[in-house]
């Protein structure tokens, strides 16, 4: 048996896992919600989790996956983790916890097999993931923060373009727009 | 040597169950996690009851010196008035349904976002003063008395709260956990407690007519601006008439579409559309903010700022009100208006009338006041507009059904039958978010300020989330709504959640498609963007 067959013998079982893993980061109250219900736009938190499992492993045991469907696969999750309220290491360190799911489960397999190289690229691959979602949580912070700057400009951008036809006026005019 | 933190560590995994009972759990006050505080001048201004400095984020918040007698004989008071608000009290059975309904909570997943448990903040309160079990056995029947750290949550998710009313629509007792919250914000005014960008608007309103406190004449000027883009657009100048007396219409709009992107877009549709159908009707400078801020404060100020509507249609003897793409406007005017200020001016036409079409709108015969897609609706079903769909061909839109008219006033079929007619190409979001069951988008009722944008991100999360679904799957690059509040959160919403879609009002998609008699070529559209596939031929012309 080689690596991606190993991976994708328990698949399902580490995807459910993780996405344990992380509910279990919520409230109490919240979890068993996240748990049961399964409507993607009713339950948009466990839907964007579960997305983002798949990619995770999907893309650590090596499948054929481009950068592109790796990134738009996790690219909800991150999005969520950007606004939710915790600091950049708890937004994305979940992603590491797949690290000692794959640790308790598949090493003592690989080691078995004499295949710890394997395991070990595998690992590297969910660095390069975690990579990868940082340059998108990067990214959806900062377009956050371009929100907050458009959003001033928008409320008030008629009167700015009025104040700047009105001679004398705070943002000078001389009768013409100037836009 | 060293030791670092896990990742395990870092995260922190909660405890298995957790240590404190709810009640012992407090909110944290940090930057983007609450709106900023009202001036002590504005409140003062408006007569509020006790104006004070205060920062949400202080320790102290410098609440009056008897500030639990206060709040004891305010809630008192309104349990007296309100029988709906003791039966909302008395009922809950707290079976969850409405928990995971709210918007807030999908995305937040603060247990106390959940509907219930917002109500229970101020449930508890009641069980104390206002029950025998609560009184005798207090904490252990989830009761609790009032102090400071009380009051500090009650604030909290009072502001986490949109009113949008999701939870109600799944509650089977059918408690409106949109009115406690319209409550807890009234027994915190009391306190001297409110926001700035709630109370600002309110005292604009109240002294210049707008919500960003614009006087008359520049208001005036800004709109003769977007009558100049128009005929820019068209080569037609629409007329724009204010504070005329004799006229059949008053026309009311939030002023938002007056001063905001993409708002005045819709505006300038309203223009084009009156003006092609040379409609008998007059703005008001006076009456010019039809969003009524009152109603996110207490409940006399939202009477107040309603009965200007009233006084300046009677003012100009105006025979009826037409209203504009707004969203709480709406709601006060449907469920409201009659016992603020009813009966609407004598004066009044009985049932208001399409001079267009001659259809009595019945449904407006206790408000005379009718909404703007009805209005349309009814005209192109009369086959009154000469409209030309294919020039929104680049566009694949949806209806993001706003709250407060679709479950407000239950305007669900006219917004839709508009753009059915002015695009070609229409798609609706999953059922479970459209409708009645339609997600907010997660900055109403006044919390549309920049300074919680992270804190919108994610309450607006599941409108999001189902807008992004049909742009991956249908291609959806637009998303029309009736409310202007929408027009100013969901762009922000949209470009972070599924960038690439724009927003509008539907007033701007019909202009786009109105073919108007004498205009010129049309190779722009209201944004002043190029019309695709027109641009061409106009050049070869």
């Amino acid at each position: 048996m080689n690596a991606l067959e190993i991976f994708r013998r328990h698949r399902d079982e580490l995807c459910a896992a993780w996405v344990d893993a992380v509910f279990s980061t919520y409230e109490l109250d919240t979890k068993g919600f996240l748990r049961t219900k399964k409507d993607p736009f009713l339950n948009p938190v466990g839907d964007m989790t579960q997305q983002c499992a798949r990619f995770l492993y999907d893309a650590a045991a090596g499948e054929d996956l481009t950068d592109e469907q790796v990134r738009d696969g996790i690219a909800r999750f991150v999005k969520l983790r950007a606004v939710q309220d915790y600091p950049a290491s708890h937004g994305l360190g979940v992603l590491f916890l797949m690290k000692n799911i794959l640790r308790g489960k598949l090493l003592p397999l690989f080691a078995q097999a004499d295949m710890l190289p394997s395991y070990l690229e595998a690992e590297s691959r969910l660095d390069t993931v975690a990579l990868m979602a940082f340059d998108l949580y990067t990214r959806d912070r900062e377009l956050v923060l371009e929100q907050r700057i458009k959003e001033i400009k928008n409320q008030h951008a008629q009167l700015v373009r009025w104040a700047r036809t009105v001679d004398g006026g705070p943002v000078g005019g001389s009768g013409e727009p100037k836009l | 040597m060293a030791k670092l933190p896990t990742p395990q560590q870092l995260i922190a995994s909660r405890p298995a169950f957790p240590k404190e009972n709810w009640m012992d759990i407090k909110p944290e006050f940090k930057p983007g996690s609450y709106c900023y505080p009202a001036q002590k001048k504005t409140m003062e201004e408006l007569h509020m009851p006790n104006p004070h400095d205060w920062d949400p984020s202080a320790e102290d918040w410098n609440l009056p010196e008897n500030w639990e007698q206060i709040l004891c004989d305010a809630f008192h008071d309104r349990l007296k008035k309100h029988r709906s608000l003791k039966l909302f009290m008395d009922i809950c059975v707290r079976c969850g349904a409405c928990a995971d309904k709210c918007h807030f909570f999908l995305g937040t997943n603060d247990p106390k976002n959940m509907p219930v448990m917002r109500a229970e903040l101020l449930r508890s309160l009641y069980r104390r003063d206002h029950t025998m079990l609560g009184k005798i056995l207090g904490k252990k029947v989830g009761a609790r008395g009032w102090d400071k750290d009380v009051v500090k949550e009650l604030f909290y998710y009072a502001y986490q709260c949109t009113e949008c009313r999701r939870c109600s629509l799944f509650c089977p007792y059918g408690i409106d956990t949109a009115e406690i919250t319209a409550i807890v914000r009234e027994l915190l005014h009391e306190v001297g407690l409110g926001i700035h960008w709630i109370m600002d608007p309110v005292k604009n309103c109240s002294f210049t007519g707008n919500h960003l406190g614009i006087q008359p004449h520049s208001f005036v000027e800004i709109v003769e601006m977007l009558a100049d883009d128009c005929e820019t657009i068209t080569g037609i100048r629409p007329k724009t008439p204010f504070n005329e007396k004799g006229h059949e219409i008053l026309f009311i709009t939030p002023s938002g579409d007056v001063f905001a992107d993409p708002g005045i877009y819709t505006f300038m549709g309203y223009l084009m559309l009156f003006h092609e159908l040379d409609l008998d009707y007059t703005f008001s400078t006076y009456a010019s903010e039809g969003g009524n801020f009152g109603s996110f404060t207490t409940f006399n100020m939202a009477k107040k700022l309603n009965a200007k509507m009233y006084a300046e249609a009677e003012r100009l003897g105006a025979k009826w009100i037409l209203g504009g793409e707004c969203g709480h406007m709406w709601r006060v005017i449907n469920q409201y208006m009659a016992t603020y200020n009813g009966p609407a001016p004598s004066c009044m036409m009985d049932v208001p009338t399409s001079p267009i079409t001659g259809t009595k709108f019945t449904n407006a015969a206790a408000t005379k006041m009718v909404h703007i897609t009805e209005f349309t609706a009814d005209l192109i079903k009369h086959n009154k507009l000469n409209l030309d769909p294919s020039r929104n061909d680049h566009i694949i839109t949806t209806f993001h059904d706003s709250c407060n008219p679709a479950r407000g006033m239950g305007l669900l079929e006219e917004p839709r039958y508009v753009l059915k007619a002015v695009c070609n190409n229409f798609v609706e979001m999953p059922e479970n978010t459209i409708r009645e069951q339609t997600f907010c988008c997660g900055a109403g009722s006044g919390l549309n300020t920049e300074e919680i944008m992270e804190l919108r991100m994610r309450s607006g999360m599941p409108r999001g989330n189902a807008l992004r679904y049909v742009q991956e799957k249908y291609g959806v690059n637009h998303m029309a709504c009736v409310c202007a509040i929408d027009r100013a959160t969901l762009p922000p919403l949209a470009d972070y959640w599924a960038p690439g879609v724009t927003v509008s009002g539907v007033h701007e998609l019909v202009a786009n498609a109105l073919v108007m008699k004498g205009e010129c070529k049309r190779t722009m559209d209201l944004r002043q963007e190029d019309l695709p596939n027109v641009t061409a031929e106009a050049e070869e012309e």
